[in-house]
């Protein structure tokens, strides 16, 4: 119905991001949404709020962002923030083997409490400390976490990560928020791989979801007709 | 009964959910102090001593404010308070007394008109105050003229004593009171005055930091170096100095401060209370928030608080830490203040020294922002005070581990927007936005990271005299303010973006585009302090506490299944072994014994305390009873996650039946804590023994708990995490198969983990056997099994046994097969040792006893004769055993009576050794026995005596390796069915045991304490309930006494052993001794009695010894377990007398429970003295036969 009048429909998704504390959740937010990086940023409160768009070549992405604390004691309130989800980037930490760990937990949280049907990508950042960053292995010298001799301070294997990542059925990227390698890559992998069917349209008449709508079915209800539409546009 | 129902009520205390939000406990009327404590913003020692209604006047010298009655200066009525170390007057009609009810109590949380909770009036701490007069008023009965040391620091007072340049603060109180009252409201004053000089030091150090001494010292001693008002003086304060008013501001400040006291001697008029609404100026905004909050009263507790922890930590390393390093740089980073070296290593210093102080909260993100934001105002050691009382009272749980103060307080702002903005509520619920997500940031940061700070500090001037309400008026304030534009917004995004304009505008105006210039002038943060303090006036400190109180089950409920869900999901791979329901309950159980422990505990300090206090003993007691009364609920941050090993055996008691203690009512605590002998002693004793394991039964102390402990324990730090206990189940529940099982037991005796358990470990093991299965065996077990080979048939003795008991008694036979097994098919350590010579003095003990044996016991020198005959399969091990059996019966008779020990000691040290038995020590392998089973162990100790070996030499050392301990196991099929299925059973992890079961078979299992054993048959067999008590008690003790002597020259180790065991045997007797009453029961003629019966009965009790021998010994069922129930709820009762201190009649009955217990306390007891007291028992059966 509406997308017939506009060339590039336009849905706005809901993701969330987790992991544990300075495995640069808020710097990869900040270098997709600003293409910016800074060494020093206040840590979240509770979450962070941010959006973005993400330009797919039939339509249009807007990310509505929420970018959690990573402390441990305040993972008692991301339930709040990955309610409705449709899509979660859990982050780790190349260079930090306990940092996977808590990314799998925070896997299996959302999968078993989040809505069904999101979009999990697990995201191995830092990617710039270690010797195989694409090309940027030079730029990281100075890297904040001491890098090995060797200049790779990779503790966490691509191979292992991946293998994590498949079998759990997740997206899987290692990116650099501080390079921007990969960066958009994986948003635009989100973007990509949310089911039509659980697309809303970005804010218009007709959009909120009306009242609690809180399950996939709901939405797919209301949204149902714009979404079919959608589908042919998606298949970048 | 007293102690008893006082318990009680302090236990209801503790459920009753209004005793709820850390409202801290006080002596009498619990929630009182704390009332007090926050009207005045006191530290958690004062108490409200006295208080009397009473009329402040501040005479008009002192008044420079054009006022009402200037000439007669200021008058305020209300009420005088008196604490340990503060006098407090404030117009809120509040009254602390006992008599008082809870809504004149909580006076100061309804409306008060900008006043703060402490209203108009001062908080003087009393080593401020110089003097104190009586005056002679003709209005009043009594006036007090009180002068303070306001302004008068010691020196000043020298040099300008004359110039009389120090105004005196001097103010006049008249008490209204009856004269009575008044009387002793002047005394406690004067204590308190005397008491406090000695802090005048303090007080002078503390006033020495705050500026407005600084301020309002004449020009010409000024010195140099004011102050420390913070960073601001260093990077300049935020905000323009010209736009705030600044100079301004100081000038009314000066002049307040000047007429009406500065810092601790501060009087609170109402102008204060407006000074501080317009803002407070740069320099003493500080000391300002210090006054209000109370956090000065700290600093002034302990001034060096904060040097010294920092000096004590010194150099130490956190996990807090780590986290604070991380966020060191990303703290407010916009003020240049903390963009460098100085500012970030305050902030470091305050935040770390607050995590070692408050290790449970430790570091919390957002604590970053909020004290960088103090920082900017105040000293390093203000903030830190300042930060305490933030956390602590201010907005309590906010920064602890779970946050439930911020996710509280998010569900009491939700039902405030809900209650007053219905038509935005509804709105916000249609599309699906969480309100928390927008505001919980403003709570939790205090707006310092939503708000500009010039504004944020604005709130906080507000929030630091009126408390938490502040953060919900203002909050519901924006809401208001924005409520069109909100109404607009549909999701998430929309509101955020709408409030993010509003915050960055604040400085705007309100009304732009108003004709009238004034209203013009009014900025949009103006107008939200407005609509927050005039419009929402409404919401007061007890509307938050009601909301709070309502909320609060409801939200830790949510962090609890949160964190269970977090925790289970999050143990690792071992935890799949268990099913989510196994460990649901585990969780549930390691924190709930967690939680218990700390409540009890909580409980009996605060009985010590009371108990202190009624004795009038001292003061400290006081302190005690502050503690959070809710320390330990996972919701709230539990105060610890590790399980030591006391919890952990009440953990296990909890869900195996074997690890529920045989003697309920003693405990290794209780014997270790009563020191010195008296009545008093044991009344107290017996007192605290009701409270260590709560209503639960009381654990086991094994030396088996203890091997698992350190086994669970993998990282040796003395305390198990939930990891730990999980991971430890795990590997026995979750491997059904029988070689885990095997191979896990074979591991825990395997202390050094070479793969080789040796002699006593062996022993070890078959007393853990033993243990485990002393309440029957569960799991399935083939009951129509036939003995294998190794089982006699002669002990199952046919027909008078029930089957349960059959399947316990060839248990038996199977531990003892176990032994003999293992030793015959032991790996020697060094083979060339075994023919060596024996050191003589060992020798002689060996071959005493070894003599003893092959005199007593024809078949044991004729198994010394042929050991082959033990041979599994053998055919002519069958018909040893047979006659084994015969003479198990024989040798049961004088079980636990003095007398065979001794003829058996006599003819120890008389007789000869044949050279033959030289290398034959079977008393090795039964001294390191600790069974609670003299029967079951006699049987063992008699097979390993039979079983005449060179391997039973402590002198050629043995060990058996995992293949041979599994074919051991292997060999018989009662233990294959135990490794397989009953030990793995005994963990009932989902159920736990049944209370009531528990009981039962607990009390049944008393005997075995008791009287050893044994003696638990022969009174099962032939005693009632009554008689059998005094007759276990008297074995036990008896046997052991008698064997004394033997014992001395029996164990590898025998010295130490025997003065173990003669130090229990001492003690036991005098536990007896103690416990029997004067008059009533001379223990000897107790003891001698109880001998008597013994003898009488022994020669009717030996065939009916014979039958019921091996049984399960729990008296499943048997007349001996409800005989054994009686004694046991004696025991109780005796205990509850006590405890009542009643003069415990020493009718039958009680005396006997006092008897038993006494000779409990011999044989049972810590770890390895239980087991020695065991060993001597046996040693003495041993003899017999």
């Amino acid at each position: 119905m509406a997308d017939t009048n506009a060339p590039k429909p336009s849905s706005s998704v809901k993701l969330v991001l987790l992991g544990e504390a300075a495995v640069g959740k808020s710097s990869l937010v900040l270098r997709f949404v600003n293409n910016d990086f800074q060494e020093n940023k206040e840590p979240t409160i509770g979450a962070a709020f941010l959006t973005q768009k993400c330009n797919l070549p039939t339509r249009t992405i807007k990310f509505e962002i929420w970018d959690t604390a990573g402390q441990e004691r305040f993972a008692s309130l991301a339930p709040m923030y990955y309610r409705n989800a449709q899509a979660a980037l859990v982050v780790y930490d190349l260079t930090k083997p306990t940092s996977l760990i808590k990314a799998k937990h925070w896997v299996a949280e959302l999968q078993r409490q989040a809505s069904p049907g999101i979009v999990i990508a697990l995201v191995g950042n830092k990617l710039d400390l270690t010797s195989d960053s694409a090309g940027s292995a030079e730029v990281s010298g100075g890297g904040d976490d001491n890098a090995e001799d060797s200049g790779d301070a990779r503790k966490i294997s691509t191979d292992e990560a991946k293998a994590y990542a498949e079998e759990e059925g997740l997206l899987f990227f290692e990116t650099s928020a501080k390079t921007g390698h990969n960066v958009t890559e994986v948003f635009t992998a989100i973007a990509n791989a949310i089911p039509e069917t659980s697309l809303k349209s970005a804010r218009g008449p007709g959009a909120s979801h009306a009242g609690v709508s809180r399950t996939e079915e709901q939405r797919v209800n209301l949204n149902g007709p714009r979404d079919l539409d959608a589908k042919e546009g998606c298949a970048c | 009964m007293l102690n008893l129902s006082s318990f009680v009520q302090k236990a209801q205390q503790l459920l009753d959910p209004t005793q709820g939000l850390n409202l801290t406990d006080s002596d009498k009327n619990p929630s009182k102090a704390s009332l007090f404590q926050s009207q005045f913003r006191l530290p958690d020692s004062q108490h409200p001593l006295y208080e009397i209604t009473a009329e402040l006047t501040i005479p008009p010298s002192n008044v420079t404010q054009g006022g009402k009655d200037q000439d007669r200066g200021f008058h305020y009525a209300g009420k005088l308070h008196l604490s340990e170390a503060y006098l407090c007057f404030s117009t809120t009609p509040s009254s602390f007394l006992q008599s008082a009810s809870t809504s004149t109590s909580s006076a100061f949380t309804g409306q008060t008109h900008g006043g703060g909770p402490s209203g108009n009036g001062f908080t003087f701490p009393l080593s401020s105050i110089r003097r104190v007069e009586r005056l002679h008023s003709q209005n009043f009965q009594f006036a007090l003229a009180i002068t303070t040391w306001n302004g008068i620091s010691q020196d000043a007072l020298k040099d300008n004593k004359d110039k009389k340049e120090v105004r005196e603060q001097r103010i006049t109180i008249q008490l209204a009171g009856t004269r009575v009252a008044c009387e002793r409201f002047c005394d406690g004053l004067k204590k308190g005055l005397r008491a406090a000089v000695g802090n005048v030091g303090k007080l002078k150090k503390v006033i020495g930091e705050c500026y407005s001494e600084y301020l309002l010292r004449p020009e010409e001693q000024k010195s140099a170096n004011p102050p420390d008002a913070g960073l601001g003086m260093i990077f300049r304060y935020p905000g323009d100095p010209k736009k705030l008013r600044d100079r301004a501001k100081m000038r009314l400040w000066a002049e307040y401060l000047r007429d009406n006291g500065r810092n601790v001697t501060l009087i609170r008029q109402p102008t204060f209370h407006k000074l501080i609404r317009v803002g407070l100026p740069n320099r003493l905004r500080g000391e300002i928030w210090e006054l209000t909050s109370g956090s000065v009263y700290l600093r002034l507790e302990n001034p060096t608080l904060y040097a010294d922890t920092l000096a004590k930590h010194s150099g130490k390393e956190s996990l807090a830490i780590d986290e604070i390093e991380k966020d060191l740089n990303r703290s407010l980073p916009e003020y240049p203040g903390f963009q460098s070296e100085e500012g970030i290593g305050r902030l470091r210093r305050v935040l770390t020294a607050y995590s070692w102080v408050n290790a449970d909260v430790g570091y919390c993100q957002a604590m970053n922002i909020v004290v960088a934001a103090l920082l900017i105002y105040m000293s390093e050691a203000q903030a830190f005070f300042l930060l305490s009382t933030l956390c602590d009272r201010l907005v309590p749980g906010y920064y602890s581990t779970t946050m439930y103060g911020t996710l509280l307080d998010q569900k009491v702002f939700e039902s405030l927007v809900e209650r007053t903005m219905p038509i935005l509520w509804e709105h916000l619920v249609k599309c699906d936005v969480q309100l928390s997500v927008v505001s919980l940031p403003w709570f939790l940061s205090l707006y310092i990271n939503s708000m500009p700070l010039v504004f944020a500090f604005r709130v906080l001037d507000v929030f630091f005299v009126e408390g938490p309400k502040v953060l919900f008026q203002v909050g519901l304030a924006i809401l208001r303010i924005n409520g069109e534009e909100l109404l607009d917004a549909s999701d998430d995004g929309a509101f955020i973006s709408v409030l993010k304009n509003y915050f960055a505008r604040l400085d705007e105006s309100a009304h732009p585009k108003s004709e009238n210039p004034k209203l013009r002038a009014v900025t949009r943060f103006q107008e939200l302090m407005v609509v927050a303090f005039k419009e929402f006036s409404g919401i007061t400190h007890s509307t938050i506490t009601e909301l709070r109180l309502k909320n609060k089950d409801a939200v830790l409920n949510n962090i609890e299944s949160f964190a269970k869900r977090t925790a289970i999901r999050n143990l690792g791979p071992e935890s799949k072994l268990l099913s989510t329901d196994e460990l649901g309950a585990v969780y549930d159980r390691f924190y709930g014994v967690l939680y218990e422990r700390q409540q009890r505990d909580l409980i009996i300090k605060q009985e010590e305390a009371r108990r202190a206090k009624n004795n009038r003993i001292s003061r400290i007691g006081q302190m005690v009873d502050e503690g959070n009364v809710e320390k330990g609920r996972v919701g709230l941050g539990p105060s610890t996650s590790l399980m030591d090993y006391d919890a952990f055996r009440e953990f296990l008691a909890g869900i195996a039946k074997w690890a529920v203690s045989d003697s309920p009512t003693q405990s290794r605590r209780d014997t270790g804590s009563s020191n010195g002998g008296g009545f008093y002693n044991s009344f107290r004793k017996n007192e605290s023994s009701m409270s260590p394991w709560g209503n639960g039964p009381e654990p086991a102390d094994h030396e088996f708990l203890q091997r698992l402990f350190r086994k669970w324990d993998f990282d040796s730090s003395s305390a198990l995490t939930l990891q730990n206990v999980v991971t430890g189940l795990a590997r026995i529940k979750g491997k059904r198969g029988i070689m885990g099982t095997i191979n896990y037991f074979f591991e825990l005796h395997d202390d050094d983990g070479d793969g080789k358990v040796d002699r006593e470990g062996i022993l070890r093991m078959s007393e853990a056997l033993l243990f485990l299965s002393r309440r029957g065996l569960e799991g399935t077990l083939d009951r129509a099994t036939a003995p294998n080979g190794m089982m006699t048939e002669g002990m199952v003795t046919p027909g008078n046994e029930v089957p349960d008991q059959s399947v316990n008694e060839r248990f038996l036979g199977s531990v003892s097969a176990f032994i003999r097994r293992c030793f015959e098919y032991a790996d020697p350590d060094h083979p060339n040792n075994q023919n060596s010579q024996q050191p003589a003095q060992q020798q002689t003990t060996s071959r005493q006893e070894e003599n003893l044996i092959s005199i007593d016991d024809d078949d044991a020198a004729q198994g010394l004769a042929d050991p082959d005959a033990f041979a599994i399969g053998d055919d002519d091990d069958d018909d040893f055993d047979e006659e084994n059996d015969d003479d198990l019966l024989a040798m049961d008779s004088p079980t636990g009576s003095p007398r065979p020990a001794k003829r058996s000691e006599d003819t120890a040290t008389s007789s000869l050794q044949p050279p033959s038995s030289l290398h034959l020590d079977p008393s090795t392998a039964p001294s390191s026995i600790s069974n609670n089973d003299e029967d079951r162990r006699r049987r063992v100790s008699r097979q390993q005596s039979e079983k005449a070996n060179i391997a039973l030499d402590p002198n050629n050392p043995l060990h058996i390796t995992l293949p041979t301990f599994r074919m051991v196991v292997l060999a018989d099929e009662l233990l294959e069915q135990f490794f397989e299925s009953s030990f793995p059973c005994s963990f009932h992890l989902v159920e736990g045991i049944n209370m009531s079961s528990g009981n039962s078979s607990n009390a049944g299992s008393s005997s075995y304490g008791v009287g050893g054993l044994g003696s638990t048959f022969s009174h099962m067999g032939f005693f009632g309930g009554g008689v059998g008590g005094a007759n276990s008690q008297q074995g036990g003790a008896g046997a052991g006494r008698g064997l004394r002597g033997v014992l001395d020259n029996i164990v590898t180790d025998g010295m130490r052993v025997a003065a173990e065991v003669r130090r229990r045997m001492e003690e036991a007797q005098r536990e007896l001794e103690k416990n029997a009453l004067p008059g009533q029961h001379k223990p000897g003629g107790a003891n001698r009695g109880g001998g008597d019966d013994d003898d009488d009965d022994e020669d009717d009790g030996v065939p009916v010894e014979g039958l019921s021998l091996g049984g399960n010994g729990n008296g499943s069922g048997g007349a001996g377990g409800s005989a054994a129930g009686m004694r046991s709820g004696g025991v109780r009762s005796s205990d509850r007398d006590l405890l009542t201190g009643a003069d415990a009649e020493a009718s039958d009955p009680t005396a006997e429970a006092q008897l038993q217990q006494g000779s409990g306390s011999g044989s049972l007891g810590g770890g390895g003295e239980a087991h020695i007291g065991g060993t001597a028992k046996v040693v003495g059966v041993e003899f017999d036969g």
